[in-house]
């Protein structure tokens, strides 16, 4: 009985979870819902660039870079920002 | 619930599990929505029914159900409550669903933490996890399963109970705390791969991931020191590490794992090392399984055992797997891992962060060799040969402080190149303090590897503490911050930079300590009630003898009077002679065990250990060891987790 009580117990969430998985499959083909990927990826890929250029200015202003190095890599970055900025107002 | 109900719910995850990967592989050729969605809801099935599962076998334990074997063999009906918990991982089997256990929380987590994140990655993510899932369910479903019930032909009406030596609070905490950090690993690899597949080189699932290898390496680096304080509070032998091949396949992901946390930096930060990387992160993952394999397969007792069991051979094959795959794939992929930038000057940062990858990653494959070569000399010659701690001491002890001293190096080295005039500012203090320690360390009568280890602990200890000196100054004359507030604003808004350096300093607080095992003392002597003995100017005063007989084992109890040179009373010291399953009629099934007491300062521990007892004369046969810097080791540890909790704590989003 006991085992037959836990096959029982057992039958239960595996039905839930054969329904739950399937689930999407009556569905209605699904547009891509992560279109707004490409946005998120630009809007943290600009966070770590600020915070990039907040490290190089602590680095520079510790005296771990030279000026010129600082301000090469000050504008490579800025430059990238820029273009993230771009393409996020685009979109 | 019955342990068939265990059986069952194991054999729908790994059903689950092979629809999972054959449902994603189709949508990853013909891109349906619905059949992701599907894939991911399987993969959570897997899990669901994992958890389900291992409640189940905690349930069995708990009730103390002798009909299923591994009850039988890990627990009694006397094992306290909190050992009959922490059995789940005592055994074989059980570990291992312990091991699916934790990857199964890991994937859940990955799975709906990246529900809309890393779209095209998520896919092979899930079927990375999902594939390591399915091989610890064949283990556990077909060559070892927790859920066999006992073989005897009459009821069981007690079981083995658990080893004494695991009876230990700080046993019940390490191995799920290693495990944490061992499977943790699987996410960062599975990011990996798919990256791999996808041919993604772009830094953002390299921050992901970072944190991951974070969290995985502190839980890592915990299980390891906690395995140290097991070891060094519990097998009586005075020491926290003895380079035994359990302990080494830990240290060795460990050691990987490291070497990529740093060099990752560098590939966010300038995309560098991308190669370099995914080859680091392969091996990582791979010692982490290879790791398993060697505590699981027996095949450090004997090769013979390893090839008596299935296991072993099927843990190997996964090995090799693995590195098939992920290297194949590398290799395919190599235009990709290319990275545009080369390291400008060998004074740079990024070259200090290579070299110190080189020496990990050294030290890594000279504790493989030790450890396997018993292995290998068994396999080849029939004759087991054995690598002892003294071997890894002489081949470790110079590559660790050659690191150390990077440690050091790192973090004054500017990033790109540093010229000329910054190396003689940032260096100039740190090696004249370098200079200064040895000399006075060797004044002291110091010699060796100590003067050596010591001084470098002080050049590091200088070159941290002028890092923080300067980002301090920085904040107050740019911010016009106090002292107290730009050192807080400094470590916050840097907080992997400042995280990072505390962990050094905990790295340092602990090379302290290994440091101190040269200076040990030791002495075995027997005493009768009123005699002393001395070592190391203290005095030991056997002052009584008693018993007492408690639930799981019978004791008898020395009380230690120490006093020092100057007759200042120092503390009462009470080790223990017990043994366990005491009332077991079968004589050989009763278990004796040292249980030591410690008296800890910062200077040096007075450890004891009562041997054996001789019950008609009333004597006792004891040990004492004085282990100078001992609790630095654990300090250390303290704040190396400190230390990574800060690199760990989430910013804001600015």
């Amino acid at each position: 009985m006991e085992i037959l009580r836990d096959y029982g117990l057992i039958f239960i969430p595996f039905a839930l979870s054969i329904l739950y998985v399937i689930e999407p499959l009556f569905m209605s083909k699904l547009a891509n819902s992560y279109e707004s990927e490409d946005q998120k990826s630009l809007k943290r890929k600009k966070i770590m660039l600020y915070r990039q250029i907040k490290e190089l200015e602590m680095e520079y202003d510790i005296g771990n870079i030279n000026n010129k190095d600082f301000t090469k890599m000050r504008i490579e970055l800025k430059k990238e920002v820029s273009a993230i900025i771009a393409q996020l107002k685009s979109k | 619930m019955t342990p068939v109900a265990g059986g069952v719910a194991l054999s729908l995850a790994f059903g689950f599990g092979l629809l999972t990967v054959f449902t994603l592989l189709i949508y990853t050729k013909n891109q349906d929505q619905r059949l992701f969605l599907v894939g991911q809801r399987l993969a959570l099935g897997v899990s669901f029914f994992i958890f389900l599962a291992t409640f189940i076998l905690s349930y069995q334990l708990i009730i103390s159900n002798f009909d299923v074997d591994y009850v039988a063999r890990y627990t009694s009906i006397e094992t306290p409550f909190i050992y009959k918990i922490s059995a789940l991982w005592a055994g074989q089997s059980g570990s291992l669903l312990f091991w699916l256990f934790i990857l199964s929380i890991f994937s859940t987590i990955t799975i709906l933490q990246n529900q809309y994140k890393h779209h095209e990655l998520m896919p092979w993510v899930i079927i990375s996890l999902t594939v390591t899932q399915i091989f610890f369910l064949i283990l556990t479903n077909y060559v070892t399963n927790p859920f066999k019930p006992t073989e005897a032909d009459f009821i069981v009406a007690n079981g083995n109970g658990l080893n004494p030596l695991l009876q230990n609070i700080t046993m019940a905490i390490h191995p799920p705390t290693l495990y944490l950090g061992y499977v943790g690993f699987s996410v960062p690899f599975a990011f990996a791969f798919s990256a791999l597949v996808n041919r993604d080189t772009s830094p953002l699932w390299i921050q992901s991931i970072r944190r991951w290898t974070l969290v995985a390496w502190l839980f890592l680096s915990m299980g390891i020191i906690l395995g140290g304080w097991w070891a060094y509070q519990e097998l009586g032998w005075g020491g926290y590490w003895a380079w035994d091949p359990v302990e080494n396949a830990s240290f060795m992901p460990w050691l990987t794992a490291t070497a990529f946390l740093h060099s990752i930096i560098i590939q966010e930060k300038k995309d560098m090392l991308r190669l370099w990387n995914m080859v680091l992160i392969i091996l990582t993952f791979t010692l982490c399984i290879f790791g398993t394999f060697l505590t699981r397969s027996g095949v450090m007792s004997s090769v013979h055992s390893f090839t008596e069991s299935s296991l072993g051979p099927i843990f190997l094959s996964f090995v090799f797997f693995i590195m098939i795959a992920s290297f194949g794939l590398m290799y395919s992929r190599l235009d990709d891992l290319k990275s545009p930038k080369k390291i400008e000057s060998f004074t740079s940062r990024e070259s200090g962060f290579l070299f110190n990858n080189m020496i990990f990653v050294v030290l890594c494959f000279a504790v493989l060799w030790g450890t396997l070569f018993p292995v290998i000399s068994e396999a080849i010659r029939g004759t087991k040969i054995t690598v002892g701690a003294p071997f890894f001491n002489q081949i470790n002890t110079p590559i660790g402080l050659i690191l150390l001293g990077l440690t050091g190096i790192g973090p004054l080295l500017a990033w790109r190149r540093t010229g000329s005039k910054n190396l003689i500012r940032k260096f100039t203090l740190p090696i004249i303090i370098f200079f200064i320690s040895i000399v006075s360390f060797l004044l002291i009568g110091y010699k060796g590897y100590v003067v050596i280890s010591f001084s470098l602990c002080v050049f590091v200890t200088t070159a941290i503490i002028s890092e923080f000196y300067l980002g301090i100054r920085v904040r107050k004359n740019k911010f016009k911050e106090s002292l107290h507030s730009a050192l807080i604003n400094m470590i916050s808004k840097n907080r992997s930079r400042y995280g990072g350096y505390i962990v050094h300093l905990g790295i340092v607080f602990m090379f302290v300590g290994f440091t101190g095992h040269a200076f040990d003392r030791e002495k075995e002597f027997s005493l009768q009630v009123g005699q002393v003995e001395h070592l190391a100017g203290y005095e030991f005063e056997l002052v009584n003898l008693s018993e007492s007989e408690r639930p799981n084992h019978y004791a008898w109890i020395s009380k230690l009077r120490v006093t020092d040179h100057q007759g200042q009373f120092v503390t009462n010291l009470y080790p223990e002679k017990r043994v366990y399953f005491h009332n077991n009629p079968d004589i050989n099934r009763r278990q004796p065990h040292s249980e030591l007491d410690i008296y800890s300062e910062l200077n040096k521990d007075i450890y004891s250990i009562f041997s054996s007892i001789d019950n008609q004369k009333q004597i006792a046969f004891l040990k004492i060891m004085i282990n100078p810097l001992v609790r630095w080791v654990w300090i250390g540890g303290y704040i190396l987790v400190f230390g990574t909790l800060i690199a760990l704590w989430p910013r804001k989003e600015e």
